[in-house]
């Protein structure tokens, strides 16, 4: 599954679930969150990832697992963005990364 | 575990409960004062002693190093912008790093509309007023003298005094209960930046909490989420200032939070500092 979003990313391919996608720094025809038309296709992912992040503690261990898998699918596209856009980003998105990961190591440890 | 009061036998056992709740208060203030004087002895946080800083130095941050050639350090002020901004909208959306100099800003980054330029970008207005430009790699001395001004002779654009007139008095920091003006409205604050923040649902705060010192008769702590959620979010604690995964498995002193690590993070620093012992330690032992 990993494999399948980084590939997705890499190649501008249409992410699981959704309609359409560019690749990273290509901008989206249209975006099925209504996006605006020229969000890349890394940041649609980004901002679907880690805009769940104020729920975590309400989604269910299954859906966190593939949230975490999504975050690491997406770093290679984060890793290719210019440096400044990389630093900020990569921060943004370990962060929430770490948190799925985070609630589900309490979980499985409570 | 039996602390020592309590292996004294009824002797302590017979005196009002105030008393020593006082002293062990008392005890734990003193606990950090000789903590603080320790850090100082280490030269932690900078060369030599240091003194306690007043009101308006509270939560300043350096960026940047003086230097033959350089722009003149920026003397970052927390209380300038957490009157406007939560925590979680700089230190998670804009992505500045908890630690000072960790980010590592270039100029280049602000003109992109990152990090300081996320919002000083001389476009966006605060209260009516354009927010001013921060500086780029090209850009003019003395526009970025407005910031990069330590050592510099720049009056700054906002008189601490009269932005905390009228705001709840706290006893220690800024002298500002923060807690309190966001709780009765006097603060409005921002948590969503266009074009930087995911537009997300509101946060459910998860329950309170209650946390138990070591030491014997200490109040106990009533950690809140709610409270600490409004600024921080989720992300601006866990899991990097809270690592444990389990209540209780992370285990920390004082010692360690004086020293900056876990609620010391940002309550040595930016938030009511620890010296405000009751602000913590409310709840007491029956």
């Amino acid at each position: 599954m990993a494999l399948l979003l980084c590939a997705a990313a890499w190649t501008g391919a249409a992410w699981p679930g959704r309609a359409t996608a560019a690749a990273p720094g290509r901008p989206a025809a249209a975006s099925p969150e209504g996006k605006p038309a020229g969000t890349p296709a890394w940041r649609a992912e980004f901002d679907d990832v880690c805009g769940r992040t104020q729920d975590a503690m309400a989604i269910p261990s299954d859906e966190l697992k593939r949230l975490v898998a999504r975050a690491d699918a997406l770093l290679p596209a984060v890793e290719r963005l210019e440096p400044t856009q990389r630093k900020v980003f990569l921060r943004r998105l370990q962060a929430c990364r770490n948190l799925f990961q985070f609630v589900l190591d309490t979980r499985e440890g409570a | 575990m039996v602390g020592p009061s309590r292996r004294m036998g009824g002797r302590l056992a017979r005196r009002p409960r105030g008393t020593i709740m006082t002293r062990r208060l008392g005890a734990l203030c003193a606990l950090a004062v000789l903590a603080g004087i320790a850090a100082d002895a280490r030269g932690e946080g900078g060369a030599g002693k240091r003194r306690r800083p007043l009101p308006p130095e509270y939560g300043r941050v350096l960026l940047g190093e003086a230097g033959q050639g350089r722009m003149a350090p920026v003397a970052f002020d927390h209380w300038l912008h957490r009157a406007r901004y939560t925590c979680r909208l700089c230190h998670v959306d804009i992505g500045f790093a908890m630690k000072a100099g960790a980010t590592g800003i270039k100029p280049a980054d602000n003109e992109a509309g990152y990090f300081c330029g996320a919002c000083h970008d001389g476009k966006r207005t605060v209260d009516g007023r354009r927010i001013f430009e921060a500086c780029g790699a090209g850009g003019e001395r003395q526009a970025c003298q407005r910031c990069h001004a330590v050592g510099l002779p720049v009056k700054p654009g906002t008189d601490f005094a009269a932005f905390a007139r009228g705001l709840p008095r706290g006893r220690f920091g800024n002298g500002i209960d923060w807690e309190k003006a966001e709780l009765d409205g006097q603060l409005k604050l921002v948590d969503e930046l266009e074009g930087i923040s995911i537009k997300r649902q509101s946060l459910t705060a998860q329950k309170d909490f209650a946390l138990s010192p070591k030491l014997a008769g200490m109040p106990e702590i009533i950690f809140s989420h709610a409270k600490h959620t409004v600024w921080s979010g989720c992300e601006g604690c866990h899991p990097d200032i809270f690592v444990g995964v389990k209540r209780g498995a992370t285990r920390y002193t004082m010692v360690e939070i004086f020293e900056g690590k876990y609620c010391g993070a940002c309550h040595t620093s930016v938030a009511f500092p620890t010296l405000d012992c009751q602000r913590c330690h409310t709840r007491l032992v029956k």
